[in-house]
């Protein structure tokens, strides 16, 4: 939507508080990427509206966005309560339920949403990748590398986004399960240098230069991409702001960084001049993400030292 | 008129080794409300922990892991942990040695109470 017709709308609503442009220009600003002015906008729409479906459903895919995984959720529960057969909603909280390893739940909300749209491609795509991740999870260690499930599942209305297409890391990745027994490591190998470290856990490490490009380790989607060169793109400016910080509050070098977000666990340390980064699922405890980090920098400064 | 946060910092500096624990605004770095030990500098620790705060948050946005609640930077002499709200978030610098299990239970536990 051009900016002429988001500020049209914008002027429609300033006119008439009570009316429904609150929707497409919501939306319109979601799609942009303006997630707090949109939030707002959607969230005065509903205030006026509480009995709209379709208001809390704006909510909903606006928090999925913003990474806001517990209200997405509440809203698409209040869609469902307003009007169960909301299609839009049972997928939305498929995506959620899928990101927050739900994987049960996940697969009964797809299931749901596509005998309202059977002739949905996505949905059944969505389904697919579930179910193959529930079934992967009761098998194990089968698989020969580290299984980050990265779904082609999208947002509801966002199948323009879907990840497997290839499009830029937003909020549907997810560190999952299964990786190679130790005896297939091999020194060269530099993508499966920690692959043993992390075996049977929904996790994943890399090795980033200072550049934040990947050096060793990987992230592998369920399609067979690595995503590791994204992902480390986006966490390495951590480090990053961590060396400025302790340039100025005198408690020498930094040696790691543990953080704690809706969905994972990331836990980084510096090594040379580059950095150590392990992600895992949120279940997974924090005092074993920390274990597997600091074996993690004892196996890559070996490596390096052998490169050398 | 009593600090508004008062009760949430004089908790947390009751644990062994820390230093500090502040109230901070997310967005501007800056004390809301804080109980600190002598000689630690609290605006410095304020203003570059919530920046860190937000560049994590906003990484791990980027890299699709949600929202962060919880974050702890250790050094060679010391470490900061900080939980928050949307607002404002709690900074706490410690020893090095201290029991961060316990810590992490008692900011995302005193997080909670913050906007």
């Amino acid at each position: 939507m051009a900016n002429d017709d988001i500020r049209a709308l914008s002027e429609e609503l300033a006119a008439d508080p009570a009316s429904l442009a609150f929707l497409p220009l919501g939306e319109a600003l979601r799609r942009r990427g303006d997630l707090d002015v949109a939030l707002r906008v959607a969230m005065r729409g509903a205030e006026r509206h509480p009995m709209r479906p379709d208001a809390h459903d704006l909510i909903a895919r606006i928090s999925a966005d913003r990474g806001e995984l517990s209200r997405a959720i509440e809203e698409w529960e209040s869609v469902l309560r307003l009007s169960p057969d909301h299609a839009g909603a049972r997928k939305g909280l498929g995506f959620v339920c899928f990101q927050l390893g739900r994987l049960e739940d996940a697969a009964a909300h797809l299931e749901a949403a596509l005998t309202y749209e059977p002739d949905d491609g996505s949905l059944a795509a969505a389904l697919q990748t579930v179910r193959g991740a529930l079934t992967r999870g009761g098998i194990g260690a089968d698989r020969s590398t580290v299984a980050v499930q990265r779904t082609a599942m999208t947002g509801p209305n966002d199948a323009e986004r879907a990840h497997a297409g290839g499009a830029p890391l937003s909020g549907s990745a997810r560190p999952t399960i299964n990786l190679p027994a130790a005896e297939q490591w091999t020194d060269a190998d530099a993508g499966a240098l920690f692959d043993d470290l992390l075996e049977g856990q929904r996790s994943a490490a890399m090795l980033l230069d200072e550049e934040g490009l990947v050096m060793a380790g990987r992230y592998v989607a369920a399609d067979g991409r690595d995503l590791a060169a994204d992902i480390g793109a986006q966490l390495s400016g951590v480090s990053d702001e961590a060396s400025r910080a302790m340039r100025h509050l005198g408690l020498g070098a930094w040696t790691q960084i543990v953080f704690e977000t809706e969905a994972a666990s990331v836990a980084m340390a510096p090594i040379n001049a580059g950095v150590l980064l392990v992600a895992a699922a949120r279940p997974i405890p924090l005092g074993f993400v920390r274990r597997v980090l600091e074996r993690a920098v004892e196996r890559s400064r070996a490596w390096l030292g052998g490169m050398r | 008129m009593s600090a508004p946060f008062a009760h949430v910092t004089e908790s947390l500096i009751k644990h062994r080794g820390v230093l500090g624990a502040m109230v901070v605004g997310l967005d501007d770095g800056l004390i809301v409300d804080s109980t600190l030990q002598v000689g630690v500098n609290g605006n410095a620790f304020a203003a570059l922990t919530a920046s860190l705060y937000r560049k994590a948050r906003r990484s791990a946005r980027a890299a699709g892991f949600g929202a962060s609640t919880f974050l702890e930077l250790a050094a060679e002499q010391g470490r900061v942990c900080t939980a928050g709200g949307q607002e404002l978030v709690l900074v706490v610098v410690c020893e090095p040695r201290v029991n961060v299990g316990m810590l992490r239970v008692e900011l995302l536990r005193a997080a909670e109470l913050l906007p």
